[in-house]
């Protein structure tokens, strides 16, 4: 990379990519097929364990900037206290030692798409890696407000877990009576709809049962009204925390002073809160720069192979792809749901090595379970099948990942037993993509 | 460096073998892989039930028709029949966890 910045290599491989990509050929030969992988989060370690188990002789590189993931699932648990940041920290071992991935501990910095290498920095220099097939799953980049100075040790955001997770439970435990909790809901699309209406419950509830008298919660959402499961959290926020939540739609952030732990809305301003939970606007992780985006700021993919248009191996999954799908229908960002395309990626690859043409007839989903209390939850579940997708008048506009169905649970199930089936979802999750 | 050396560059990595032996994919296993993610890979848990090693489909097709009690009600209207059926067909397959 000595002439050429990502960007102009990237240019170049689109005027050869079609000579770039064709199918490595089964047959003889000296080297088993390679995929590279960015990022160990759900979606990433999904596809090198089951690239590995569906895959036969297939190499597989996992990268990851860090030794281990930590979970954003089930983290709002460790802001409250409720876990301990050990139960969210999942190691790549299993991936080694039961699916023989290699995992190389560094941070990817560089795609030479017609040379089909990922460049790594690691603690001992670059390594270039070869593959016939890069997968980046790098999770979610930020986008804070224009004219302010983002400092999220200051202001954490806690939607990457990890020491974001502990800044904020430090600071959430340091609250009093009568203090003031302001936390930002992202313009969506965002990394898991329900996430930031999850935190505000919990943070709510944890301050009331702590007998912190007074203390306020107020959740400036940059959307319209409540993305994900309006009903449960509607009730929450007006009934079961009713006096602590104050929820406020139509929330434009204009202006954070990190500093004084203020912020400026198009709906509400609040100066000098005691902890200000900015999460910023979204978009694909950093090492999608130079591939095409949409607007806003994700990388468009072939739902039947997680391919790229210009670069068909280069595939991306998890939060920073955007999939085709039905106007006012989109496929949500989550642990999840990444874990659910990377399967349908990892079987695309597969059968690209063997010649064969990807499988339409496939499913993704995606099921969350949401703390309302320290001892209640509500849940999340939808659906979506290959086929044709539509646009708001109902006419065919493309082919995508149409949703099929989508609900959450009715208010009689937002219970303990949910509550209890929450720990069971993730740690099958945890299993299904790390071990 | 120009054009024509990565041109030359590239058809060179398309022109190299590599060798595959992946297992052909059965079918059904793909669409039953999207139940793992609660029931285990393979739907060998950990997990909710044990759905492997079994014939579900009936019980996926009661869960797709009625009125919704739970989250899997919801999970199985977002497959057609027909998917069902490989799912189920692909599960029962597998031994599971051994606790049938």
């Amino acid at each position: 990379m000595n002439t050429l910045n990502r960007r102009q290599f990237l240019k170049l491989a689109a005027a050869i990519s079609a000579m770039a990509a064709v199918p490595r050929a089964v047959g003889a030969a000296t080297t088993a097929p390679r995929v590279v992988v960015v990022g160990g989060g759900f979606g990433g370690a999904t596809l090198a364990k089951y690239v590995r188990m569906w895959g036969g002789n297939v190499q597989v590189t996992l990268v990851d900037a860090n030794p281990n993931h930590v979970s954003c699932i089930l983290s709002n648990l460790v802001v409250t206290g409720a876990l301990p940041m050990s139960r969210i920290t999942l190691g790549f071992d299993s991936l080694k030692a039961n699916h023989g991935v290699t995992v190389m501990q560094g941070r990817a910095i560089a795609i030479d798409a017609p040379g089909n290498t990922l460049t790594v920095s690691t603690s001992s220099g670059n390594q270039v890696l070869p593959y016939d097939h890069l997968v980046l799953s790098p999770g979610i980049d930020f986008m804070p407000v224009a004219g302010s100075t983002w400092n999220p040790n200051l202001t954490p955001h806690a939607w990457q877990a990890g020491p974001q997770t502990t800044l904020l439970k430090n600071q959430l435990a340091a609250m009093s009576s009568y203090d003031t909790f302001v936390m930002t809901v992202p313009k969506a699309p965002y990394r898991c709809p329900p996430g930031p209406y999850e935190r505000a419950c919990v943070v709510a509830d944890y301050l009331k049962r702590k007998g912190r008298t007074g203390a306020k919660v107020i959740v400036l959402d940059a959307n319209a009204g409540i993305t994900a499961e309006p009903e449960a959290f509607g009730h929450a926020f007006n009934v079961t925390h009713a006096g602590t939540i104050e929820y406020y739609p139509n929330a434009t952030v204009q202006s954070v002073d990190a500093s004084t732990r203020s912020i400026v809305t198009t709906a509400k301003t609040v100066n000098k809160a005691k902890v200000l939970n900015y999460i910023p606007n979204q978009r694909a992780g950093a090492i999608t720069n130079g591939l095409p985006l949409d607007s806003a700021g994700f990388v468009p993919v072939n739902p039947l192979t997680y391919g790229i248009a210009s670069y068909p191996n280069i595939h991306v999954i998890g939060d920073s792809c955007a999939v085709p799908s039905s106007d006012k229908k989109p496929v949500p960002k989550s642990g999840h749901m990444a874990n659910s395309e990377a399967k349908i990626c990892a079987d695309a690859i597969i059968r690209s090595f063997n010649g064969e043409a990807p499988d339409a007839d496939i499913a993704t989903s995606s099921a969350c379970f949401s703390p309302i209390t320290n001892q209640t939850s509500s849940w999340l579940s939808t659906n979506f099948i290959y086929g044709d997708i539509f646009d708001a008048s109902g006419n065919v506009k493309g082919k995508g990942m149409h949703r099929v169905d989508i609900g959450e649970a009715a208010s009689d199930m937002v219970d303990g037993d949910s509550y209890q089936d929450m720990f069971i979802w993730a740690d099958s999750m945890f299993a299904d993509s790390y071990i | 460096m120009d054009i024509s050396i990565l041109i030359r560059a590239a058809l060179a990595g398309a022109a190299l073998l590599v060798a595959a032996a992946p297992a052909n994919a059965e079918s059904g296993r793909l669409l039953a892989s999207q139940c793992a993610q609660c029931h285990g890979t393979n739907g060998a848990g950990p997990g909710f039930e044990q759905i492997a090693g079994k014939d579900i489909f009936n019980d996926l097709i009661d869960m797709k028709y009625r009125p919704i009690e739970g989250i899997m009600d919801r999970q199985a209207r977002g497959y057609t029949d027909e998917q069902l059926r490989l799912i189920s067909d692909y599960l029962s397959t597998l031994p599971g966890n051994g606790d049938n």
